[in-house]
């Protein structure tokens, strides 16, 4: 851990529709309490949600860690998941892998690895049939 | 809690604690939505920001905390005063009280003038379809836009979730159209300044003052007093009577008239709609449009109480039975637009709905310090740190809301640990010496 930053995680269980969103939830809350300016708290926390619902999709067991300086922020999601086979195709907008049962409850929408490339300062994805996916979010803290 | 949320005003508080008849119990410091009170030396103290939602109020069994209205409106020159009560009042005589007998009372106690706010309210519901429309499209639209109608909505926002004030859409609430275009008709029917007019607002609950005293989205607000409901009430009811009267003071439909009750507001709003009331239920979708959910929605509806307005705390008839008196005046009055459209397009266009405030709406661009945030990151360890010592049975007893909170205090230096009643254990058990 670099000195002055702070670790948090979080547990991701797959298809714990109930639960889903809450360890997005608690980042937000976690750095609001620090003090991190609104616009900048709201793009982590639409990609912690799309990132975490990617894995209560179709993801297998996860977890959600977040690295907190006060240069930057860095957003890590991974799972063990069946992987993406073909990245690209899952970065273009509106290319969705969701169940029709998953649409009903209104997610699928294909905006998720898409979302998350918009609102982060960078995007970094590991990831192939079968090896899970590891998501690296990184956040640049602009500050006076 | 929130270390990094500016303190939005000055403490002016309208929720005030009798220390007299304050026991010293944990129920409010617990019903604080925004962990503002704690317990010194016995007696609960507002210390942090209060929204006066009055959670506090309605859980405190001894009748200790208070919330007021206005001071200074002397009801002596009535004939300059111009009555708005909110729609609620309508619920609170019974089922064969209709508006216009209880506008009828008011004039019999001898207030000047009496204006309707129903019938702005549909108005107003026009003028939010037509704002809606206008901005869903535009790129990075704040969808979904949030009423600005309930005060404590707007102040929990303003202190908790300030990245979603940009939701709330730049125009003025009915209760101040009718106040503005009480005042600045009559003045111009009379040829007086339109000050010479005082608006009094009846209200359902003390979150109005705020509104006039230091509003979040107003410059300037139309209002110059409230009164609680219960506090007018039984002189109000003395003077309802069934006398034949041709005076017509009500002339709103049902849409207007449901204003009181959660759901009543977006029932006239013709886009997607969502109520949402209550305040923990708020918070709940506060949290989650944060996250960027809800997007395909057009418009939320908060109200802070339960059911909407009719929870207030200055209601008379409880919440339920009084939904029931304004369900039945919806289906006796309608659910067909009173307003013409064409004459709230032509309103609207002429800028009549829009707020004085010019920047308030946009995000506050608040370039925070790398020291603070550092200083941020140092203190929430600390207080992790000292949460580690505590027995998390969030008890109360130290003063503080719950052991979290309470490891804030300790590392701000406002509370000692001693104060935890688990104290002398969690030493032993951890093996902490002196």
């Amino acid at each position: 851990m670099k000195p002055g930053g702070l670790l948090k995680k979080y547990s991701i269980k797959p298809r714990d529709f109930v639960k889903a969103g809450e360890g997005s939830i608690r980042i937000q809350k976690f750095l609001k309490f620090i003090g991190f300016d609104a616009g900048l708290i709201r793009r982590i926390s639409i990609c912690a949600y799309e990132a975490e619902m990617n894995v209560v999709m179709h993801g297998g067991d996860g977890e959600m860690s977040m690295l907190v300086d006060p240069k930057e922020i860095v957003l890590e999601v991974a799972d063990d998941g069946p992987g993406i086979p073909d990245i690209g195709l899952a970065l273009q907008e509106g290319y969705s892998t969701a169940s029709p049962e998953h649409r009903e409850m209104g997610f699928g929408a294909g905006m998720g690895l898409p979302n998350i490339k918009k609102n982060a300062d960078s995007l970094d994805i590991h990831s192939g049939n079968g090896q899970g996916v590891h998501l690296t979010m990184c956040f640049e803290v602009k500050t006076r | 809690m929130m270390a990094g949320a500016a303190q939005h005003r000055e403490p002016v508080r309208y929720v005030q604690i009798d220390e007299s008849l304050c026991n010293g119990c944990v129920l409010c410091i617990k019903a604080c939505p925004t962990k503002a009170i704690r317990i010194r030396e016995g007696k609960a103290r507002i210390e942090g920001v209060c929204i006066d939602c009055c959670e506090c109020v309605r859980v405190c069994p001894r009748r200790a905390i208070q919330a007021i209205t206005s001071e200074s409106l002397d009801l002596a020159e009535k004939d300059h005063i111009i009555v708005s009560p909110s729609t609620v009042l309508y619920s609170q005589f019974g089922e064969d009280v209709l508006p216009n007998d209880v506008l009828l009372g008011l004039k019999r106690m001898g207030f000047g003038y009496i204006h309707d706010q129903s019938y702005t309210s549909e108005i107003f519901n026009l003028a939010v379809e037509l704002y809606i429309k206008e901005n869903r499209e535009k790129p990075d639209a704040p969808l979904p836009f949030i009423s600005p109608v309930c005060p404590v909505v707007v102040s929990l926002i303003a202190y908790r979730f300030q990245s979603l004030l940009k939701h709330i859409p730049p125009l003025i609430t009915p209760r101040e159209i009718v106040a503005r275009e009480g005042k600045t008709r009559l003045a111009a029917r009379h040829g007086l300044d339109a000050e010479t007019f005082k608006v009094l607002h009846i209200t359902p609950c003390p979150s109005k003052m705020i509104c006039m005293k230091e509003s979040i989205l107003q410059e300037h607000s139309y209002l110059d007093a409230a009164i609680g409901i219960n506090t007018i009430y039984g002189e109000l009811k003395r003077n309802i009577h069934d006398v034949e009267d041709d005076i017509v003071l009500h002339h709103s439909g049902g849409i207007g008239l449901s204003w009181g009750m959660s759901g009543g507001e977006i029932s006239g709003v013709e886009l997607n709609c969502l109520a949402v009331s209550g305040l923990e239920e708020t918070i709940r979708y506060l949290e989650k449009i944060e996250i960027g959910l809800l997007g395909d929605i057009d418009y939320v509806e908060f109200r802070a109480c339960t059911e909407g307005c009719l929870g207030g705390p200055f209601t008379v008839m409880d919440k339920y039975q009084g939904k029931r008196n304004l369900q039945k005046l919806v289906r006796m009055f309608g659910v067909e637009k009173q307003v013409k459209y064409g004459y709230v397009k032509k309103l609207y266009d002429k800028g009549w709905f829009f707020t004085d405030k010019k920047e308030s709406h946009e995000e506050a661009i608040t370039q925070i310090s790398a020291v603070d945030i550092a200083r941020g990151i140092e203190r929430l360890k600390r207080i992790e740190e000292t949460l580690k010592l505590l027995p998390r049975k969030e008890c109360g007893a130290c003063g503080s809301p719950d052991c979290t909170t309470f490891a804030e205090d300790v590392t701000d230096g406002k509370a000692s640990l001693e104060s935890c009643v688990f104290w002398k254990d969690q030493k032993r058990k951890l093996n902490i010496r002196p």
